[in-house]
């Protein structure tokens, strides 16, 4: 299968054959040998040291935010079980502001899951929750569906790159199709639970709402802050997995794909009761969010 | 075991051999697919046109979400690629997007060559010889590319001594 690849027009013929070797695996005593340099680099203690130019910064920050990352995924599960309201009051028993605004929020709302907070925790919750609503309400499935279907499309339309954006919309299918057959709650929650699954997911939905974005750019335009592009938003703030979303990121989500969305904000600001705001404004929402500075759960509604 | 990385890896290969962009090719080592060895060729019209640039690509199972660490083996002379290889590159740091799939990543390391970005330099000597002393810079760039062939040349008579004995 190897002898299929084809090196590009550029290829020196004098080199060709060996260029195939390498790729091919064939010679790669090199590559093994700086692999194994590197690894006992990263094993030997480094201690903290003035700037060194000659050293590799990217790596550096990588390998701590990567360990950060990891401390998160180890304690908490992309989305938590279904825990009692009081759980939160617990949460801030010895913070008078806290407290005394959960308890506002104890007549309305009797249940709280709690989201990983890996900066996916706005679409991994608002994507479960949603799912969880269309588990009961089918026609909402049936359309979602179709709006789905439609959206590849729309994607291709807006310059994403056919092959890649492809592999997620196809993912995002299956499993609303499996949901359709033998849905239920706990097949929503393993299915949110399932790393792979999960985070295509959360991916698609990042597409989406870069789309709406850039469709609507004019708008858009007057939001985004630092003198950046839309676009340029869109590549550093909004494709990336783990970046949190943000007001423009909802307002976006919520009209590109026609979901109702109140989140309720839990934080030091002015007055008692915790301020709420529905995406988008007027809508009727079907899924209600806990915002914390920094970090979104979900709320469950007194029957 | 098949990963959604592996999966989405095997699906990045078939690419690179159904339609193979100009001037790169990639493929995972024989006995494991987290790790690839490319090639890019330097774009003509350049100071490093004609250069065979040897490349390796090291996935965790958390891609695409998060890319890959792509390091060039073949000396390099640029300002953005470090002297372990490592290179500097937004999107494999921050601008990441997993629409990226491997031939995206080769051809955007393919582009950067001829447009370094001497702001954030990873090679600060490269960086103040582009700017200031262009004619030094693609000398040493002239240098790397001759390189680039030795380590081919190199293994090829390794090969051959090999089939000798």
């Amino acid at each position: 299968m190897f002898s299929d690849i084809k090196a590009g027009d550029t290829t020196p013929t004098h080199n060709h054959s060996s260029v195939r070797d390498w790729i091919v695996g064939d010679a790669c005593t090199i590559h093994y040998t700086v692999m194994e340099q590197q690894h006992n680099a990263q094993e030997s203690p480094t201690k903290p040291s003035e700037y060194d130019p000659d050293i590799n910064q990217d790596e550096l920050i990588k390998a701590q935010e990567k360990q950060i990352a990891e401390e998160i995924k180890a304690n908490t599960a992309m989305i938590g079980s279904l825990d009692d309201l009081s759980t939160l009051e617990q949460e801030y028993s010895n913070d008078p502001v806290y407290s005394g605004k959960v308890k506002t929020l104890l007549p309305k709302y009797c249940n709280v899951r709690r989201t990983r907070p890996d900066g996916n925790c706005f679409l991994r919750g608002f994507i479960f929750a949603y799912l969880e609503y269309c588990i009961h309400h089918r026609d909402e499935l049936a359309r979602f569906k179709k709006y789905l279907e439609g959206s590849k499309e729309e994607l291709f339309e807006m310059g994403f790159p056919k092959f890649t954006t492809e592999d997620f919309h196809d993912m995002f299918m299956e499993v609303v199709s499996d949901l359709e057959g033998s849905g239920s709650v706990d097949r929503v929650e393993a299915v949110c639970n399932d790393g792979g699954t999960s985070d295509y997911l959360v991916v698609y939905l990042r597409l989406l709402i870069s789309s709406h974005l850039q469709k609507n750019a004019e708008f858009f335009s007057f939001f985004i802050e630092g003198g950046r592009t839309v676009e340029e938003f869109c590549k550093q703030e909004v494709e990336p997995m783990y970046r949190e979303c943000d007001h423009l990121h909802i307002v976006a989500l919520t009209a590109a794909v026609g979901v109702g969305v109140r989140v309720m904000y839990l934080d030091r600001g002015e007055g008692a009761a915790v301020a709420s705001h529905d995406f988008p404004e007027d809508s009727t929402p079907v899924i209600h969010l806990l915002y914390r500075p920094g970090h979104y759960d979900i709320l469950y509604n007194k029957a | 075991m098949s990963t959604p990385a592996r999966r989405r890896l095997m699906r990045d290969f078939k690419r690179l051999q159904q339609d193979p962009p100009a001037g790169v090719s990639a493929a995972p080592t024989e006995n494991n697919i987290m790790i690839w060895n490319a090639v890019i060729f330097g774009p003509h019209d350049t100071p490093f046109e004609d250069g065979t640039f040897k490349l390796t690509l090291e996935f965790t199972e958390e891609y695409p979400n998060k890319p890959p660490t792509v390091k060039f083996v073949s000396k390099m002379f640029h300002p953005n690629v470090y002297a372990d290889g490592g290179i500097c590159l937004d999107i494999l740091q921050n601008r990441w997007s997993p629409t990226y799939d491997v031939a995206a990543i080769l051809t955007s390391i393919q582009s950067l060559l001829d447009e370094p970005n001497p702001n954030s330099p990873a090679n600060s000597l490269a960086a103040q010889l582009y700017q200031e002393n262009r004619r030094e810079y693609e000398k040493r760039v002239a240098a790397i590319v001759e390189q680039s062939w030795l380590n081919f040349q190199d293994e090829d008579e390794g090969e051959d001594m090999k089939k000798d004995t």
